[in-house]
């Protein structure tokens, strides 16, 4: 089929004088491919939409070019239009001629408009035709975990409609979360484990565990052990509700029994009949190693309460800090204060020792006052400290979920909080990563029964067919995408022989990798590392960020922006009114993982004097190492350059936060001054 | 599979001092897999010729190939049509691939692109390490699966060296196991420690005659 191009300018009410419209609407008529051309002066209301949707049925348009304000405005009305004309949406590409262009130069730059013009039509003319179908997904929602946060889960999801299936380690449901007394009285867990057991929605294995998970979101296919035998299940999602566990470090004094951990104070406390004789003194120590989390503070707090109430001893809570953010904590620290209990603030750590007479002393320099505390108890309950549960490290590795420093579930990432993990369908609530209070668990909950509504509760999810895909003729199955993939969505798989081939087929069969339609988030990492270039991101091929180079006229200097982090912060720009020098041309890609030594080099060939690659800061990309990859990418690109003589600094990466319009500006600045000293 | 990495650029720049027309080929197999001569190395090391030379106002054109395998004379023909545009072919495949390249193309000038290294395997992203000498005289059997002709720096069959650093390292690179370190581990784990008093005489180095030649004759 021909392609005709339609583009469709846009003068955003005739405000933006420095480009030539009528200059600009000539020029572009010139275009190979192009049928029409159209001026607005409000493409984005009413009005300019209908006048495009008719000049692309009239035309017999098939590709469109808008150039208007940024993308991350209207694009979306834009598509929708499309659709209206009868097109498919993916057919549009956008010239950001207002935030990146007239707004960031006070000279005229109808040139400039012109060329980011010529570059949108150049890759709108490569896009392919996207196949969109609907993939089945399974409603069995596995939730690993039978403690608060797992019982809590299957309830939510199952109320929403889904299946869960609670699976649990302990012949019982429970977990740990028991050693807060309030807000979850032993009652509260005993009704919530009736609960999960009367819902006929849920199905309960206890004594069970995960040993392998294959496949992806939709249809992950789980390898479960009860009972010394093991079955295979599949589920469309995984919730990870696997708790944490507790530890008294015993490295500050030396463990007796008078010295208990929190959690059996609170098992004594339920029977506190039990006591051989009532203790007189109970302290409770907090920050002992580290600093304590919030939900420490919250049982020390509800256990000072509850001995107040059954035992009446008198009680000491020594502490660096007390966490009272949390809801209700603040009231309830108040409340523990007016029934007497006398909190003693350290900062050097307390010694503790126990005495002949079978007391504990403990000795503690009190900070507000600088006074020596020496304290005798008869009981000291200690702060146990959280760790990641058994089988946190291996499930994760196994699953590639990855894990915070101190080992529990979750990247530390801003895009995955609060429940997310790197893989699609694999989620996480409550403390299995990290110390979270109940209120914190409780919005875990609902947020993960959220999300698995959505992903789920259709039975179908309509994705983009091969939007990635590794094409089986040049496939080597060499791994390597399937090793640098941050959400595990790529597998090797038996591809059929279709048609004429040279390459080695065995029984009309050859492993080659495959991109899962629904688990990938389309970051381009593999399709960039690909030895073979055998993985095509039909969103972006290379082809389309080659021709949009090969538009650009010699000596300009190309900024790579990551569309999640970089390109925002190109418009703020512009939105601010800050300026940088016209020589800049700026790439819209999805992560910077996407952006390949070729194309930096390609630039080169083709006259650019410079490279940018911006993207997110360390730390905060999307794709948790796209912008590593980066950095690394673009210093072997530097050692290239040198080995041919040329100026290493002249390609560069750059992070960028989102209120960073100045650094951008000052790094495109800084590289444009540097190459035109390179000129001299 | 044969691990390889490119020469440095001044090295092939040199080579190809004075040729106008240079076909770039890669092969799919191998040093694909380990990333020195793939079809995206090609691209890479073919935009660095074009650049230098533009930069030093030189002619140059060059053509961008990669076939399945080098070392496969029909495949190697495949490039017939290219091969008679140009000078000079500058293989990106191993030191067979070049050379089947050579016996192919015979009256063709044929350059390495790339330095053979060894026979080895990946060790995740990006790391491939030697595994194999190809000495033609296997003793895996011996030493628990670990090669030490392979994995010793100096070779040595019977034991380590006085050179094993703390933590079983080799003195020559301490970022190396000592072979003979895990070669004991190994054989510890699967009970066979006695095989460590084994003696093994001086190596017999002639097993494969060079030049090397298996002929497998299936009926």
């Amino acid at each position: 089929m021909r392609t005709n191009i339609g583009i469709f300018l846009c003068d955003c009410g005739e405000s933006l004088e420095n480009i030539d419209f009528e200059m600009v609407r000539k020029k572009a008529g010139e275009f190979q491919n192009a049928v029409h051309v159209g001026l607005s002066s409000a493409l984005c209301l009413e009005e300019g939409l209908e006048e495009m949707v008719s000049a692309i049925r009239g035309k017999g348009v098939n590709r469109v070019v808008i150039a208007a304000c940024s993308p991350l405005l209207k694009e979306t009305v834009f598509r929708k239009a499309l659709e209206k004309a009868g097109l498919d949406s993916s057919s549009l590409s956008m010239a950001n001629i207002r935030e990146q262009c007239s707004w960031v130069h006070q000279t005229d730059v109808t040139e400039k408009a012109l060329e980011m013009i010529r570059m949108a039509v150049n890759r709108v003319r490569l896009i392919k035709e996207i196949v969109r179908e609907e993939v089945e997904v399974t409603r069995e929602v596995l939730v690993v975990g039978g403690g608060l946060s797992g019982m809590k889960s299957a309830l939510e999801i199952s109320r929403l409609g889904l299946r869960p299936t609670l699976v649990e380690r302990e012949p019982t449901l429970g977990g740990e979360g028991f050693y807060v007394l309030k807000p979850f009285p032993g009652e509260v867990i005993g009704s919530m484990a009736k609960a999960v057991e009367e819902d006929e929605n849920i199905e309960v294995l206890t004594e069970a565990s995960v040993v392998k998970v294959d496949g992806d979101v939709g249809s992950f296919s789980v390898r479960i052990r009860r009972g010394g035998k093991e079955f295979y299940r599949t589920f469309g999602a995984i919730v990870f509700a696997t708790g944490q566990m507790t530890e008294i470090s015993s490295a500050d004094f030396k463990q007796t029994s008078n010295i208990i951990s929190q959690q059996g104070f609170v098992k004594m406390l339920q029977v506190p009949e039990k006591f051989s004789k009532r203790p007189e003194v109970i302290a409770f120590v907090l920050d002992l190693s580290g600093e304590s989390s919030r939900l420490s503070t919250l049982s020390v707090l509800n256990n000072a309460l509850a001995v107040k109430e059954k035992l009446g001893s008198e009680v000491y809570v020594f502490c660096k800090n007390l966490k009272v953010d949390s809801e209700g904590v603040e009231t309830l620290y108040r409340e523990v204060r007016n029934r007497g209990v006398v909190f003693v603030k350290f900062e050097e750590t307390p010694k503790i020792e126990s005495c002949e007479d079978g007391r504990v002393r403990i000795e503690a320099r009190e900070l507000l006052l600088g006074d020596e505390v020496t304290l005798f108890c008869d009981l000291l309950v200690v702060e146990a400290k959280p760790s990641p549960s058994k089988g946190a490290e291996s499930l994760s590795s196994m699953l590639k979920v990855g894990t915070d420093s101190q080992g529990f579930y979750q990247d530390e990432n801003v895009h995955l909080y609060p429940v997310f993990s790197r893989r699609k369908g694999m989620f996480f609530v409550g403390s299995c990563r990290g110390d979270l209070d109940p209120t914190r668990t409780w919005m875990d909950v609902s947020n993960v029964a959220m999300n698995l509504y959505e992903l789920l509760s259709g039975g179908k999810v309509r994705v983009e067919v091969d939007k990635v895909k590794a094409e089986p003729d040049k496939c080597q199955a060499c791994l390597t995408c399937i090793r640098v993939c941050p959400h595990s969505a790529i597998r090797l798989v038996r591809s059929e022989r279709s048609g004429e081939t040279k390459r080695p087929f065995i029984n009309g069969k050859r492993e080659v990798a495959q991109i899962h339609d629904l688990a990938c988030e389309e970051c381009g990492i593999c399709t960039s590392i690909c030895p073979a270039k055998a993985i095509e991101f039909s969103g972006i091929s290379d082809e389309q960020i080659l021709a949009e180079i090969e538009a650009m006229g010699e000596g300009r200097i190309i900024v790579f922006c990551c569309a999640e982090s970089a390109y925002p912060v190109a418009d703020s720009v512009g939105k601010l009114g800050v300026h940088y020098p016209p020589q800049i041309r700026v790439i819209s890609v999805p992560c910077v993982g996407r952006v390949d030594l070729i194309h930096i080099l390609k630039a080169f060939e083709k006259g650019a004097a410079g490279v940018l690659v911006m993207g997110c800061q360390e730390g905060a990309c999307q794709h948790l190492e796209g912008n590593t990859r980066a950095k690394e990418r673009v210093k072997y690109a530097q050692d290239l350059l040198e080995e041919m003589g040329m100026d290493r600094e002249s390609v560069k990466v750059v992070n960028l936060g989102p209120n960073m319009a100045w650094k951008f500006s000052e790094e495109a600045s800084r590289m444009a001054e540097r190459t035109e000293e390179g000129k001299r | 599979m044969i691990v390889a990495e490119r020469k440095p650029f001044e090295e092939i720049s040199k080579m190809l001092t004075g040729y106008k027309k240079v076909l770039v080929v890669g092969c799919g197999a191998c040093v694909t897999i380990c990333w020195a001569g793939g079809e995206k190395e090609v691209g890479i090391l073919s935009s660095q010729l074009r650049l230098a030379a533009s930069r030093e106002e030189k002619e140059l054109s060059i053509i961008e190939s990669t076939v399945e395998r080098q070392c496969e004379t029909e495949m190697v023909e495949e490039l017939k049509d290219k091969a008679q545009e140009v000078e000079v072919i500058l293989s990106m495949g191993c030191g067979v691939g070049v050379q089947t390249i050579a016996d192919v193309f015979e009256e063709k000038l044929v350059f390495p692109a790339l330095n053979t290294t060894f026979i080895g395997m990946p060790q995740g992203e990006g790391v491939w390490t030697e595994r194999c000498a190809a000495c033609g005289d296997c003793l895996l059997y011996w030493t628990g699966g670990i090669c030490p002709a392979a994995r010793c720096a100096k070779g040595l069959l019977n034991g380590p060296c006085g050179g094993t650093r703390r933590g079983g390292k080799c003195e020559i690179d301490l970022e190396k196991d000592c072979a003979w370190v895990i070669i004991y581990q190994r054989l510890e784990k699967q009970e066979r420690l006695d095989l460590m008093e084994r003696y093994y005489e001086p190596r017999n180095y002639r097993a494969v005659k060079r030049p090397g030649k298996i002929e497998i004759i299936r009926k």
